[in-house]
């Protein structure tokens, strides 16, 4: 009984965060403004965005409202749902997140239902602004089309003296919308294993899915080179081919100043997709309400064209337009370019913080396309 | 001349009482848990959620407009409430913590640490305590 009520004294003592003791709702919102300096024109003339921005103001694309709520079951099972509208989406809200949690005790909890994949430092935070120093995370490394698990996840926390450690293995499938099309990732298997000690953090991730694209241009042109080829067509498809997520993040951070990295390696298997590599190194200070921050990042997602040989053992005849679909579409998914941002962060109080970034992107494929972008960002956290 | 003197000694007095703003950790008399400056902030960041001895805790934080959170954040949990903002947002949004309750005066946490074995909290150390057990750090 003395419990009950102190739970309610809380619970009205509380602030907004709090509805009643067993419900608990928070939520943040991003507003960001983004534009590049210059009109993005590619070698054949084409008009082209970067990360979705061009010269004209964009203030859709990295902003975003969500309502997380989350709920006591009983002791053990507590359900949470998080509903996102993201800008880029026309502001429809969706069930990001939607999974329930069952602590065994303490340190080990299973989870289930639709979750963050583990895969970086700040996945579970990427939407949340307020919890990085940046406008937003590091395109190069966060950009990738999988973000989200429908399946289980174990989360195993302790410690061993003052190293503390967590591991987490998620089990499941993804869905998610790219390029046009649809990539599905079956059988996906991640383990994810983190230790901090004091001002020091590190992580290690690895995963593997069987990963399936499908976009109606690619899967026409896949379909005429079955015609010519059902074995190359095969081999460049990405379907069901076994995908690899290799990841390396390191932190120093004693609240003064820091510095951090994270490293990762995306493989496609057999298929048109070149292997990516991406890296982000950032280093800032905090100096009272303002936190100015530098940052390089850089994606290599170009490797020798593949599949030559089998082109080469094609009839004569058949060559051309095999090399067309097979290189072209090799050609078409390279990535090679690099970011250098400069940022301040300005906490205007402990729920809102303001954001100025300016970013200079390097595309090592084709220079045209080399642009500045500024983003200013306002988040919140309730 | 005289104004000058006047603000002079109140920005001094002011600045002074900043400076000698002491924080008194408090838990249940019934709490007989030897705690230490680390175990505070292991217990206030969420990162332990039962006393040595296995009991339950009800960490109570003051509200982050209060001068005696911000000196408790800076001195306890070394950082300062922006970042510990911050820290939370990370883990709530992934469903691996829930932050402290917050109450907004010195006399509700005393209140709530005197009732409950469970709580602890931290108060200006010129507050009034009664029915509590001071934590030496």
């Amino acid at each position: 009984m003395k419990k009950l009520l102190l739970a309610s004294a809380i619970a009205a003592a509380c602030g907004p965060g709090f509805v009643s003791a067993d419900i608990r709702i928070n939520g943040f919102a991003n507003l960001t403004a983004g534009f590049t300096t210059s009109e993005n024109v590619d070698g054949a003339g084409n008009t082209t965005d970067l990360f979705g921005y061009d010269d004209n103001v964009d203030f859709s694309n990295g902003s975003l409202f969500a309502i997380q709520i989350s709920g006591d079951v009983n002791e053990k099972v507590t359900a949470t749902a998080q509903l996102l509208a993201r800008g880029e989406n026309d502001y429809e809200a969706d069930f990001e997140w939607a999974y329930l949690t069952y602590s065994v005790n303490d340190n080990f909890s299973v989870n289930a239902g639709r979750l963050r994949l583990p895969l970086f430092r700040y996945s579970a935070s990427s939407d949340v602004g307020y919890s990085f120093h940046w406008a937003q995370t590091p395109f190069s490394v966060y950009d990738v089309p999988f973000t989200n698990l429908d399946g289980l996840r174990l989360d195993y926390t302790n410690n061993i003296g003052d190293w503390d450690y967590t591991l987490q293995l998620g089990s499941g499938t993804y869905t998610s919308e790219i390029g046009g099309g649809v990539a599905d990732g079956e059988d996906v298997l991640l383990i994810t294993a983190e230790a901090t000690y004091e001002s020091f953090k590190a992580r290690l991730v690895y995963g593997q899915s069987n990963t399936t694209f499908t976009e109606p241009t690619t899967d026409a042109a896949f379909a005429q080179l079955a015609q010519i080829s059902p074995v190359l067509a095969d081999k460049i498809a990405l379907r069901d081919d076994s995908g690899t997520f290799t990841g390396l993040g390191l932190e120093y951070d004693n609240f003064t100043w820091f510095v951090s990295g994270e490293i990762t390696k995306v493989t496609g298997g057999e298929s048109f997709s070149a292997d990516d590599n991406a890296y982000f190194v950032t280093m800032g200070t905090r100096i009272g309400k303002f936190t100015p921050s530098i940052t390089y990042e850089a994606r290599d997602g170009v490797e020798d064209l593949k599949f030559l040989e089998d082109i080469a053992a094609l009839p004569a005849q058949f060559q051309p337009a095999a090399t067309q679909i097979v290189v072209g579409f090799q050609n078409f998914f390279y990535e090679d370019y690099a970011l250098t941002t400069v940022g301040l962060r300005y906490d205007l109080d402990s729920q809102v913080a303001l954001k100025f970034d300016v970013s200079s992107y390097e595309n090592k494929i084709q220079d045209a396309l080399d642009a500045t972008l500024v983003r200013i960002a306002v988040n919140y956290v309730f | 001349m005289l104004f000058k003197k006047i603000t002079l000694c109140a920005a001094f007095l002011l600045t002074s009482s900043l400076a000698f703003a002491e924080l008194t950790v408090i838990v249940n008399p019934s709490n007989t848990n030897d705690l230490d400056a680390k175990k505070v902030q292991r217990l206030f960041l969420g990162k332990d959620k039962k006393f040595p001895d296995g009991s339950e805790v009800l960490a109570v934080n003051l509200t982050a407009d209060s001068s005696t959170r911000n000196n408790f954040d800076e001195k306890i949990l070394g950082r300062n409430s922006s970042q510990v903002s911050a820290y939370w947002s990370k883990l709530v949004f992934t469903g691996k913590g829930i932050p402290p309750k917050e109450v907004s005066s010195d006399a509700e946490v005393i209140d709530l640490v005197s009732k409950n074995p469970s709580v602890i909290g931290y108060v200006d150390s010129s507050s009034l305590i009664d029915g509590v057990k001071v934590i030496k750090l």
